[in-house]
């Protein structure tokens, strides 16, 4: 099986660094690319077309929302994983306006941030 | 057989002369003073000796007399039969207050200009207390507004910082327990406990500091889900009714918000309550909110004794121009109730 292939992106350094290191402690999965804000993970999506993009959804550039509409029409294979500080009704809204499925709140923990990351990299692109 | 038939003349002349509180007394066509009373002595400072014959325009002051304001008056009263004042008189000392005047014509049968009747209340100290009262308002909402601004900084700044590192450092904990041998595992594990529980006490924090239904999906739904978690949490039954056909503005409901914290904590804190119903409705042009519950009934009581979460509840609904009662009844419970207009405070509108 090959290596599940990874963008973190989130504008927070500390929680970049440490997804970065859970995800890359797993043999089944690689960290390909780190992005700090909206417009660098776009064309860091583009440029290593991964299996799964983990996104915060407050960054600076617009916002995962807008950074999911982009990997979407630039690299339609990428799942799209969002990570988010919020829990609440309108974030998730705003993000399944732009075909984000996936949602996981900041603070779950590290298994289920892997299990997610798995199971969208696993499933046949849509 | 006095009794039977209209006072006389003498007896009408005695009730004006001898009232106090107001200044009645009559002009001649000409605006001169004819007669004086006690309540006009007593306002204005000068006898009726003094200030018979004299004209009335005595009363008013430099800039009033140059703009031919007392003049102006008595041509108002001419046509209009009446005219109403309020504005700043001269006593004899040369002292200003703030009356009420009402000039009235008075025309015989033929539809001649007999004089004018004047009666002139001091309103300064009502005045005074108004202005109090605006003045204290417009602090409260000052205070209530800057609040609000500090507890959305706070709250911004746990939600961005504090609880991002956080979430960052319950990450590492985990995956450093992942690598170590037991019993430093668990040991690390429960260090990761511990972040976790701190984590979920800063988020209930926030929201309580800064609910982020209130800016997104409006009031009904912030304070439903404040009733739903904080109720929950305490073991009471509640229910949330809305009945809202127009949105208060975000002062507005930021308010009702507020108010609706303080009135469930004190039913947590002091009601022995096992349930809490919240109606919300829009009534003229406001938002009425009742807020019931089952306890002992004792937070009317509280009122009267300066109980300061009730004192904050009545001068945030007052700030906001509104209003809020509290009825509570031992054995029976108590029922919070406040109304607030839809919206905001413009200070133009005011008297």
């Amino acid at each position: 099986m090959s290596e599940l292939r990874v963008l973190i992106s989130d504008d927070d350094v500390m929680i970049r660094e440490v997804l970065k290191d859970v995800l890359d402690a797993e043999s089944d999965i690689a960290v390909v690319a780190v992005a700090a804000d909206v417009d660098e993970t776009i064309r860091l999506a583009e440029h290593h077309r991964p299996a799964v993009a983990v996104l915060d959804v407050r960054m600076p550039g617009g916002g995962g929302a807008r950074a999911a509409r982009e990997i979407a029409r630039r690299s339609p294979g990428t799942a799209i994983l969002a990570f988010s500080a919020y829990a609440d009704r309108a974030s998730i809204a705003g993000l399944a306006a732009a075909g984000v499925t996936e949602y996981l709140v900041k603070g779950a923990p590290n298994a289920a941030i892997i299990e997610a990351v798995r199971r969208l990299g696993r499933q046949p692109p849509s | 057989m006095d009794d039977a038939r209209p006072p006389g003349d003498d007896r009408y002349r005695l009730l004006v002369q001898s009232v106090q509180d107001y200044g009645i007394f009559m002009l001649d066509p000409g605006g001169h003073i004819s007669s004086w009373n006690a309540g006009a002595e007593r306002i204005k400072g000068y006898s009726a000796g003094e200030i018979i014959g004299r004209h009335f325009s005595v009363f008013y002051p430099p800039e009033d007399v140059a703009a031919g304001k007392p003049v102006r008056e008595l041509e108002i009263a001419v046509e209009q039969g009446r005219l109403e004042d309020e504005g700043w008189r001269l006593r004899k000392d040369g002292t200003r207050f703030w009356a009420n005047v009402v000039i009235t014509a008075l025309f015989d049968e033929q539809r001649k200009l007999q004089g004018f009747g004047k009666v002139t209340r001091d309103m300064t100290e009502r005045r005074n207390a108004e202005q109090a009262l605006r003045e204290r308002r417009r602090l409260v909402g000052h205070l209530v507004e800057a609040q609000e601004v500090e507890r959305r900084r706070i709250a911004w700044d746990v939600h961005d910082e504090s609880i991002q590192s956080m979430v960052a450092v319950g990450m590492r904990l985990q995956l450093l327990a992942s690598r170590l041998p037991e019993p430093h595992a668990s040991a690390v594990g429960g260090l990761d406990e511990s972040v976790r529980a701190a984590i979920a006490r800063l988020r209930g924090l926030v929201s309580r500091l800064r609910p982020p239904e209130l800016d997104r999906h409006g009031l009904v739904e912030a304070v439903a889900g404040y009733v739903d978690e904080i109720a929950g949490r305490w073991g009471l039954a509640h229910s949330v009714r809305a009945d809202l056909t127009a949105e208060p503005s975000p002062e507005a409901a930021i308010t009702v918000y507020r108010i609706c914290q303080e009135a469930l904590s004190n039913v947590h804190r002091h009601a022995r309550a096992t349930r809490v119903d919240l109606t919300l409705a829009t009534v003229d042009n406001g938002t009425l909110v009742r807020i019931t519950d089952d306890g002992v009934g004792t937070a009317g009581g509280d009122a009267g004794n300066g109980h300061f979460g009730l004192i904050e509840m009545h001068e945030r609904a007052e700030a906001a121009h509104g209003w809020l009662s509290v009825t509570s009844t031992p054995g029976d419970g108590t029922a919070v109730e406040f109304w607030l207009p839809i919206l905001p405070d413009v200070p133009g509108l005011e008297p």
